[in-house]
């Protein structure tokens, strides 16, 4: 018996099984299928997304690609502007910045050079009122919408001067006990909490109040290219730079990957609660069609079918329910990615947009095929080695 | 309780040449179906020989007798044993799929002993739209399409009107006498005897009868189709 007539046959006999037997069955099947294969796909989507976040909200709001801190030992870094000039100078730097980063309990105060700034952060163009700071600017602040506040807001666990606006006057009191009084220039929102809780005013206003002299707290440095953060750094190193040098990840000392290895966890865990679903429905769903065949299987049998061909078809019926399942699954993960990125879950971290790659698709279709063959390979296996006389008889 | 050992059939032996129209007959548990299912490779005796064509086919392998009974019997059952989710035509062609042959060649041989039994017209009905007697007309056009040298027919009008009973006995009297098919076909009535070149009545699983009857062309014979 050829092969190739054998599978002909197999798909012939799965075809009009699919084709004639019960549509509500099989379209209730593949749904299961279509909502394992969302399942499968829309954590690890999170999680990515969280990190692309993570990512995305450090470089470009909070620390750039990298940052350079003091000497050990020391409080500033000294000729900062020397340092700073120094350091753009190197291929792929696209910028670097540094101030001054003043802290109470709640919030941060950071003296900073407005244009640099500019090179480095994208918090100028997320001001939602007034504008960003100049580098003349005497007397201004800007600050975050959370430290802003709004009126009548409820003391919560966020620093918030409860609806300060463009044109009001705040007082600063710096840690040599001097205060000032800044007029507020702009409020800006980026939706990254570290940020939106923080204030800035120019360098020139802080080194005034503090005599600082070419010194500030830290460089950010913003590369050319993400995700080469490491080869930056050690291009850096090779320019005979003595102040320490991180990446942001290594300056967001390990919280993300300690996060990620939390959400890997629980994605370990779902993946394996939805293949083992997966396994149970497709396992009893063979199962019940065989054993309602039995006696069709007993009557294939005797008249010259070949057992091979028989659970064949079970499987080819199998992998039909799982392509279209994972077929709608694609379309129901993309209807989940469209809504969630207009309107995207909100982290302390910045706003998170699911990051469905091609791997973890890929990865879930190749389970869901694996397991739906195998637990649908089983109960056909069972029933179709049955002898043909008590299969024929049910 | 333990099981009992039930002995259906105990020392037959039959041999049926080439081109005859076999009835078995006997009682009910006499071991007719046993026999049937015996020669169809349904089912395995405890002891004995079964030889077709030549080969002993106890001897083959499991894989083996399901290429034998697809290449070289033809089986029908009382109830028809038809695939309720195919049409007549996909019932029939179905074994042919199997053999590898092509579609345009399984189509016609199944269209043409479909038309044969008489039913060219319902060629495209499921199991469920044809009345019994298409149904057994659908089965043995089954059995016949891989040109088997044994038609096996297990009681095939125990579930039909006598009328119906009747054209598929002349279907099977034409088929004998036109393509010199040979027929082994279980029945209880008697009526049937009329039918039959040999008559094996069976009793407590042993022969009790062999009897040559019909030696002329039976009148429901002739001409197919």
């Amino acid at each position: 018996m050829p092969v190739l007539a054998g599978l002909r046959v197999s798909a012939f006999l799965a075809w009009k099984s699919i084709q004639r037997g019960s549509r509500g069955t099989l379209a209730l099947t593949i749904m299961i299928i279509a909502l394992i294969f969302v399942n499968l796909v829309f954590l690890p989507s999170i999680i990515s997304g969280v990190v692309e976040t993570f990512n995305t909200q450090s470089i470009d709001f909070d620390l750039g690609n990298l940052v350079i801190e003091p000497r050990e030992g020391s409080q500033y870094i000294d000729d900062v502007t020397g340092l700073q000039r120094k350091v753009e100078r190197i291929p792929g730097i696209a910028g670097a910045t540094f101030f001054y980063r003043g802290r109470n309990a709640a919030s941060t105060l950071y003296g900073i050079n407005p244009e640099d700034e500019r090179s480095v952060t994208r918090i100028a163009d997320y001001m939602t009122t007034g504008e960003f700071l100049s580098n003349g600017d005497t007397d201004a602040i800007v600050m975050g919408a959370t430290l802003a506040g709004s009126e009548g807001e409820e003391a919560g666990g966020l620093p918030s001067l409860q609806g300060i606006g463009v044109g009001d006057s705040v007082e600063v009191a710096y840690p040599n006990g001097e205060t000032r009084t800044y007029r507020v220039k702009g409020i800006f929102e980026t939706q990254s909490f570290g940020v939106d809780t923080a204030a800035f005013v120019t360098s020139r206003e802080i080194s005034e109040v503090l005599g600082l002299d070419n010194q500030a707290s830290i460089i950010l440095v913003k590369t050319e290219v993400n995700g080469r953060e490491e080869e930056y750094k050690t291009e850096i190193l090779s320019y005979g730079i003595q102040e320490e040098i991180l990446t942001f990840r290594e300056k967001s000392g390990g919280f993300v990957d300690q996060a990620i290895q939390s959400f890997n966890i629980i994605n370990a865990i779902s993946t394996l609660v939805s293949l083992i679903i997966a396994i149970v429905v497709v396992f009893i769903v063979i199962f019940i069609n065989t054993v309602n065949r039995r006696r069709q299987i007993g009557i294939l049998k005797a008249i010259g079918i070949d057992q091979q061909i028989i659970i064949n078809s079970y499987v080819l019926q199998v992998l039909f329910i799982t392509a279209v399942g994972a077929l709608v699954g694609i379309g129901l993960n993309a209807g989940v990615t469209t809504y969630l990125t207009a309107y995207p879950l909100v982290f302390p971290g910045g706003p998170v947009y699911p990051d469905v790659e091609a791997s973890a698709i890929l990865r879930s279709i190749a389970s869901l095929f694996a397991v739906s063959v195998v637990a649908g390979y089983i109960p056909a296996w069972q029933i179709a080695r049955e002898d043909i006389l008590s299969a024929i008889r049910g | 309780m333990g099981r009992v050992e039930v002995r259906a059939l105990g020392g037959v032996s039959l041999e049926v040449a080439k081109g005859e129209f076999v009835g078995i007959m006997g009682a009910s548990g006499s071991g007719k179906s046993t026999l049937l299912h015996i020669l169809g490779l349904l089912d395995r005796p405890t002891s004995g020989r079964v030889t077709i064509d030549g080969t002993d086919v106890l001897a083959l392998s499991d894989h083996r007798r399901t290429l034998f009974r697809l290449n070289r019997l033809g089986y029908v059952f009382q109830d028809y044993a038809l695939i309720g989710e195919l049409t007549a035509l996909e019932n029939v062609y179905l074994t042919s799929l199997v053999r590898g042959a092509s579609k345009a060649e399984y189509l016609k041989r199944s269209a043409e002993i479909l038309r044969r039994v008489g039913l060219g017209d319902r060629m495209d009905h499921r199991q469920s739209e044809l009345s019994g007697g298409e149904q057994q007309r659908v089965a043995i056009a089954r059995a016949l399409v891989n040109n088997p040298s044994i038609l096996l027919a297990d009681e095939p009008c125990a579930n039909l009107d006598s009328q119906t009973s009747k054209s598929i006995l002349d279907l099977f009297a034409r088929l004998n006498e036109d393509l010199d098919q040979t027929i082994v076909m279980v029945s209880h009535e008697d009526w049937h005897k009329e039918y039959f070149c040999r008559i094996v009545t069976l009793r407590d699983g042993l022969i009790e009868e062999m009897v040559e009857c019909r030696k002329e062309p039976h009148p429901g014979g002739g001409e197919a189709g």
